[in-house]
């Protein structure tokens, strides 16, 4: 196959105020025609970057420092911006990562299509403009397009409006499609249906595609080739069962162990210890030598050049070298011992374990060996729980939210639940589904529609109740958001932050001296102490997460309520929190709500699970249970969707798909196995 | 959706009338607290020489001898039925005087905020197209430095280098005596007001559309479009300007009584024969039918442009219209 796209030694840097960021660090790569090629890595190794210098869509403050870019043999480095209008959209063009904001709010979808099909074919009369809308709009799988071109944004899901923006990149059949981080920001069953599309069109019109993900699992599914990325540099390349079932470099092992269907049934993931360097001034040898198990002397003082292990596999590391033969023949046995010993030592267990154990429980169809031995465990958190006291009970909770006099949305529809002291109840569902919304009449921030909560004995929606516990209901529930970048306030200091929860409720520090205090809660979730005096702006988003988990455990509550606080993190940052929130809840005994829309992680963190969809809680049971035996089709359709990190049994998964149109509302929560409530249709 | 639009023209005129009314008592009682001798517009300086038995006689026949919300009823019923008065000072119809004037001040406000509404426009696109140039960087320090100066300071510093010191532009009036029917003498005589209109309000509306142009040229969707292979005139004018369009509108509606409180100080200082200059005698020598019916005047322009300006919004962008569509598509029941 002839080389498409051919990048060669790329640096690209971008002045800050701090100095000047080295983003991508002498990268080289190609691309054939007609292949999907998978860039994976953490946020902040300058994958995004990498990208955008390919297209020259680069922000002002940035430059291609040296390097080439090569397409179809023609240098198009220094190409100016006229020249490079007329390749966008014509040769190669970009799906962003939002789709809620990567399309003008104020025009309508078929108009923006049709803007990016005039450009590069100005001749066109308007009927035939508007049939190509319409082939378009049909290509990338959105239905009764003719009256849909007529509709704004805001009228589309998040799915449908990342269709829209593939639409546009699609318009003049470009050669390369540079997919940005193009599903991070979707619900997972709508993730898989988005890379099943890329995959399609791939094979359809040919078109040769970079897809950026930092998430191993999700590249599985459609890629040709993998290319890894860390620290502005490009470690581990080659084709996608090398580098799944043969991964050479330790940062490649890392990312792959800390996905979550690797870790199925054991007691804690796996997690890649710290995060990517600053790479303001790039740390001298290789830059991942500071996070890796088995760094040798050698990776602290001089990079390593790229190994070839066969024509298509190459790897920067120094374990590669002739010379550490010795070391990886240690590497090895140490993963022969782990193999027999089992998985005791979580940090010596190796990829190779990992994988012949994916593979394994794939071949057993599900995984009964392994979760027997949660369902036993299970079995005795779930004694403990029926024994403890009931701590909020949800007694038919709805809310509604008006959208004209008429009609109205019921973002959350007869829910009920009951969470008792000490225990950690998973709530899952697809955005939309009111999961916020109960979380939020939780907490007093949102009056129910109808129904009830109850905490401690108290009628939390109840005026006068409310008044007269307001002081205890405040301090002990917390409430930790999504987004800790737009949550905590920016203008001030995490020290502040921490300490503002008992600052206003008149509460004694309980470690002595207010700073005492705030140290004391920054090393409980492992932060360092020079972060107190920082602002969350200059913190990465683990650990702002962090900080508002420090936030909300100062005030030592007893319910504490998260809301999908991990779903804007990377994969091996979102493993270092759940097995933070287990870790805190070990040793401070709170209750734990905690929402999030996919079912991966939430299994190693929660006693017991319930799934939401259109506002009603269809499944509720303890976790082991439903991942075992998924009795709703809603909850079977979310378990499909968890990627699995290998090809070919990646492709070979069918998800199940469960219409909306098939769900009756309405139904009746029956107990179908003692602590197993199903919602069955009458 | 007929019946709502009734509905909701009903509730806005409902909203203005109450406005209003509330507007006329508050000046009514307002005017009649504020010291001065209404007298003396009407009599002149012979009221210094009256007697007391003189000045009752006048007070009884021009009515202010009662209680003043007395008053007020009767001026009321009155302006209900279209009598607002007569001008003590002119002696004439209240509404006759005006008409004389607000001509003038027609002129002189429309061109300048016509004027302002272009010009801001076209400077803050250039802003933002030249962004951090040195041109983007002149044209916004200039701006910060014109907007601080008063206006009447301002207009003070021009009469005299133009006017005075010159001799090349006229220094008041709105015509050359005479002369009133020369519409080049008109305009020779509109040049210096409306540019001090214009001077001082152009800046804040140019650096506020340059601002908003930069956030959209900020916003993802730009990306796209960029990669999509537009050229930065086609984004800029396409996509940004577009979506800056309804917020500028509305807020140049808004904006409207305050380039008009502006014009009325600049007539003031150039004697230009308009409402202004009008409202300034009549606060003055507490010409109080006169006032009243400026007041209110000033007073409706502000609540229309205001209502306009939520109208314009509502109709422009299609965000607000979203309640409207969503209701087309099928949503549950209560």
């Amino acid at each position: 196959m002839s080389e498409l796209l051919e990048v060669k030694h790329l640096s690209v840097g971008i002045d800050t105020v701090q100095g000047e960021v080295e983003a991508v660090r002498d990268v080289s790569f190609s691309l054939r025609a007609g292949e999907i090629l998978a860039v994976v890595g953490e946020s902040g190794c300058g994958k995004s970057i990498m990208c955008k210098s390919i297209m020259k869509l680069l922000p002002g403050n940035a430059k291609i420092k040296s390097g080439s870019i090569c397409i179809n043999g023609v240098d198009i480095t220094s190409y100016k911006e006229k020249e490079m209008q007329k390749l966008r959209g014509n040769l190669f063009s970009m799906v962003f990562q939002d789709p809620m904001t990567s399309l003008n709010p104020t025009m309508t979808i078929g108009a923006q299509i049709a803007e990016a099909v005039l450009i590069h074919q100005p001749k066109l009369s308007k009927a035939e403009v508007k049939k190509r809308v319409l082939e378009l709009m049909e290509l990338v799988g959105i239905e009764r397009a003719e009256e849909r071109a007529n509709l704004y944004p805001w009228n589309f899901s998040g799915g449908m409006r990342q269709r829209s923006v593939l639409a546009i990149a699609l318009a003049s059949d470009p050669d390369i499609l540079i997919a940005d981080e193009p599903t991070t920001s979707l619900d997972v069953t709508i993730q898989a249906q988005i890379l099943d599309l890329l995959r399609e069109i791939q094979k359809r019109l040919g078109t040769a595609t970079i897809l950026v993900s930092h998430d191993l699992g999700v590249v599985a599914r459609c890629a040709d080739r993998v290319a890894v990325m860390y620290a502005g540099k490009i470690i581990e390349t080659g084709e996608t069962q090398e580098v799944y079932y043969d991964p050479k470099h330790p940062y490649t092992w890392g990312l792959l162990r800390s996905l979550p269907a690797l870790s199925r049934g054991k007691d804690r993931l796996y997690t890649l210890p710290g995060m990517p360097p600053s790479l303001i001034h790039p740390p001298k040898g290789d830059a991942f030598a500071y996070r890796n198990t088995y760094a040798l002397a050698v990776d602290y003082e001089k990079e390593p050049p790229m190994f070839r292990v066969t024509d298509s596999h190459y790897v920067a590391t120094w374990l590669l070298d002739e010379r550490a033969a010795n070391v990886r023949n240690q590497i090895a046995e140490a993963m022969g011992n782990v193999d027999a010993v089992g998985a005791q030592n979580g940090e010596m267990e190796t990829k190779q374990l990992c994988r012949k154990r994916c593979i394994e429980k794939l071949e057993s169809g599900g995984n009964f060996e392994v979760l027997e031995q949660a369902e036993s465990e299970e079995g005795q958190n779930s004694e403990t729980g029926q024994n403890a006291e009931i701590l909020l009970d949800v007694q038919h909770l709805s809310h509604v939210f008006p959208l004209s006099k008429k009609h109205v949305i019921r973002a959350v529809d007869d829910v009920s639940f009951q969470i008792r002291r000490g225990e950690i109840l998973g709530l899952v569902g697809e955005s939309g589904s009111g999961k916020s919304t109960v979380a939020r009449c939780i907490m007093n921030i949102c009056r129910p529609y109808s129904g009830k909560i109850v905490y401690r004995g108290i009628d939390v929606c109840d005026r006068g109740q409310f008044r007269q516990n307001k002081k205890m209901l405040q301090t002990d529930r917390q409430l930790i958001f999504q987004d800790s970048g737009s949550s905590l306030n920016q203008r001030m200091k995490v020290k502040e932050i921490i300490l503002e929860p008992l600052k206003v409720s008149h509460m004694k520090p309980m470690h002595g001296s207010y700073h005492e205090e705030a140290l004391f809660q920054m090393k409980a979730v492992g932060l360092e102490e020079q972060c107190l005096n920082r602002y969350p702006s200059e913190l990465s988003g683990g650990q702002r997460q962090r900080v508002a988990i420090a936030r909300a455990l100062i005030t030592e509550p007893g319910l504490l309520v998260a809301d999908e606080p991990i779903a804007s993190l990377d994969v091996s940052i979102q493993a270092q929190i759940v097995n933070l929130f287990r870790h805190l809840q070990e040793e401070h005994g709170f209750s734990f709500l905690f929402i999030a829309h996919d079912l991966a992680m939430v299994e190693f963190l929660c006693d017991r699970v319930g799934v939401m969809y259109h506002g009603r809680l269809v499944e509720l049971a303890p976790c082991g249970e439903l991942y075992a035996n998924p009795l709703h089709p809603y909850t079977k359709e979310l378990l499909s969707a968890i990627p699995v990190p290998d090809p070919l049994k990646e492709r070979a998964r069918k998800t199940t798909e469960f219409g909306s149109d098939k769900y009756v509302r309405g139904g009746r929560m029956e107990e179908v196995l003692p602590g197993h409530y199903v919602e069955i249709d009458q | 959706m007929k019946k709502n639009k009734v509905q909701y023209i009903g509730k806005k005129v409902l909203i203005f009338a109450i406005s209003v009314f509330l507007l006329s008592l508050i000046t009514f009682y307002i005017s009649r607290m504020a010291p001065g001798d209404p007298l003396v517009s009407y009599y002149g300086d012979r009221v210094e020489k009256m007697s007391p038995q003189e000045r009752e006689r006048a007070e009884e026949r021009l009515g202010l001898h009662k209680p003043v919300s007395v008053q007020y009823v009767q001026w009321l019923k009155q302006a209900v039925r279209g009598d607002f008065g007569i001008s003590y000072k002119y002696k004439k119809d209240v509404l006759e005087v005006i008409g004389g004037r607000i001509g003038n001040t027609l002129v002189l406000g429309g061109i300048g905020f016509l004027l302002i509404f272009v010009l801001a426009l076209l400077l803050g696109v250039l802003c933002a197209w030249y962004e951090d140039s040195l041109l983007d960087r002149m044209i916004c320090k200039v701006g910060t430095v014109t907007s601080c100066i008063p206006e009447f300071w301002l207009s003070l510093l021009l009469l005299l280098i133009f006017a005075v010191e010159l001799r090349w532009l006229p220094g008041s009036g709105a015509y050359t005596v005479g002369k009133s029917d020369d519409i080049l003498d008109r305009i020779w005589h509109l040049i210096l007001p409306v540019s001090i209109v214009v001077l001082n309000h152009l800046w804040y509306y140019a650096y506020m559309i340059r601002n908003k142009l930069l956030e959209e040229v900020r916003a993802d969707y730009v990306l796209l479009a960029r990669s999509k292979g537009m050229d930065k005139k086609q984004i800029l004018f396409r996509h940004c300007l577009r979506n800056i369009i309804p917020s500028y509108l509305s807020i140049m509606a808004i904006s409207v009584p305050h380039v008009l409180g502006g014009t009325y100080i600049i007539e003031t200082v150039f004697s230009y024969p308009g409402i202004g200059t009008l409202s300034y005698e009549s606060a003055r020598y507490k010409d109080y039918n006169l006032l009243m019916v400026l007041c209110i005047l000033s007073g409706v322009v502000v609540i229309l442009c205001n209502m306009i300006a939520q109208a314009v919004n509502e109709q422009i962008d299609p965000r607000i219209r979203a309640a409207e569509i969503m209701e087309e598509t099928e949503v549950t029941q209560l």
